[in-house]
This record gives C-alpha cells, structure tokens and sequence, in this order.
C-alpha cells in the first residue's frame, strides 16, 4: 500500500478522494478542473444545449480521475472547457448581435419618422 | 488588467441587473429570443430564464418558478457555491465544494437537465406548468 506524501497532496490541502484506488497512475495528481458549475450556467443562461456536452464531459473528467485515468480525465477537462466556452460565447454573441440589430433598427426608424 | 476586467464586469451584471428588474421580457421586445426556441418551438432547459429572473428581481416567486423551474431550484446550489469561492479567495482556507468533483454529481444534473428538457415540453397538464 503507498503511504501518501505530504509533498504529492493536491494544493489546498485538499486529500484526493477516498474512492481512488491505491497504487494507480495519478495518484496524487489534483483533479483537473470540470467546468461543471460554468457548464450548469450556460445550459441555464446561454440558452444552448451545447452547455449538455460540458455537463456530459464533467461526468467523465470525474469517473475517470476516480478510476485512476489521469490523463483521460485531463483530457476530458479540455473538452468540457471547449465545449463550455464555446457554448458561452455563441450565448454573447447571439445577445449582442440581438441588442446592436434592435438599436439599428431604433435609430434607422427613428429616422425615417423624422423625415 | 485583471482588477479593470472585474470592473467592467461589475458595472455590465450591475446594469443588467437593473434592465432585467426594471423591464418585464414578457412586454418588451428587446429582449433575444432563444434561437432554439424561436426555429423549433420547443423550450429548452434555459428558455424562460429572462423572464424568470425578472420575476425573482421583483420578489414573483411563484411567477419565476411557472417561467423556469430549474434555475429557480438551482440557485440555491449556484449561491453557495459562490459563497464558498468567494470565502476561499478571501481566506485562502477551504477549497470550494467538494461534490462537484464526485464521480455522480455530473451524472444526476445530467439527468435533471435533461429529463426537465424532455418532459417540460409535454404539452398536457401536469407538465405544463414546466413549460416557458
């Protein structure tokens, strides 16, 4: 059984979980981030399912950092962010091209009343 | 860079948070529409979240629930975990909430998420008061 380092504890103190099993790769490693939280918000505000594909990429980040696969968690955490990011910027981009055609369209109209 | 960043975007929530108190979506047209809304007539999990939380921003509650029951139910969660960030940024003790990181969290919103998007455009009764 491997004693665990003080040295090889994620930073903040914060101990892995106790479901990791002992001896496997990436034991040690802090999980990386889910974007979780970030996907949860997209999928409520940005009013796009892709913050779904961020959610369903947090699943696996935290399946396979718990089953010991490091680098797949890491590289599920990439996706999630992608997925997350790009949802939340075609969220922006769809809200300022909206206002900026709705202010267009308001001065454009006023115009024409003032003709 | 970083402190001008949270300024701006201070100043544009704080803004946006005035428009959305002062302005009922359900009136106004200025307001974007969801795409996915608009071109398949469906709700999806985010549709009526404007209107709900103009509804929260003037105490409507029941109102706010009728528009989007999911954000509504998922504040609660979202508030403490900015409080818990929030408290780590400030401390440095603690390290945010641990369940988000637990191998099921993301499965059960998943499914939330999903049976909410599928069952909210139900359209007989006791699944209407789901819809947007």
């Amino acid at each position: 059984m491997e004693e665990q380092k003080p040295n090889q504890q994620a930073p903040f103190g914060q101990q892995p979980f106790n479901q990791q099993p002992f001896g496997q790769q990436g034991f040690g490693n802090p999980i990386p981030k889910n974007w979780l939280v970030e996907s949860i918000l997209v999928t409520l505000f940005c009013c796009l399912p892709l913050g779904i594909a961020g959610i369903i990429n947090a699943t696996s980040v935290n399946t396979k950092y718990a089953a010991g696969d490091y680098s797949g968690a890491l590289a599920a955490s990439q996706a999630a962010g992608k997925w997350t990011k790009i949802g939340f910027f075609i969220g922006i981009g769809i809200f300022v091209l909206y206002i900026l055609f709705f202010v267009v369209l308001g001065v454009g109209g006023a115009m024409m009343g003032s003709n | 860079m970083k402190p001008l960043l949270y300024i701006f975007v201070g100043i544009l929530l704080l803004s946006l948070t005035i428009v959305y108190y002062k302005f009922d979506p359900e009136m106004y047209s200025f307001f974007p529409e969801c795409p996915f809304h608009k071109y398949l007539h469906l709700d999806c999990p985010g549709c009526g979240s404007q209107r709900a939380i103009h509804s929260l921003l003037n105490l409507h509650f029941y109102q706010a629930m009728d528009y989007n029951l999911l954000l509504v139910l998922s504040l609660p969660l979202l508030m403490l975990h900015g409080v818990s960030k929030i408290y780590h940024r400030l401390t440095g003790l603690g390290n945010g909430l641990k369940f988000w990181y637990y191998p099921k969290t993301p499965v059960i919103i998943a499914t939330i998420v999903i049976l909410f998007w599928i069952v909210r455009n139900l359209p007989f009764m006791p699944f209407k008061f789901l819809a947007a």
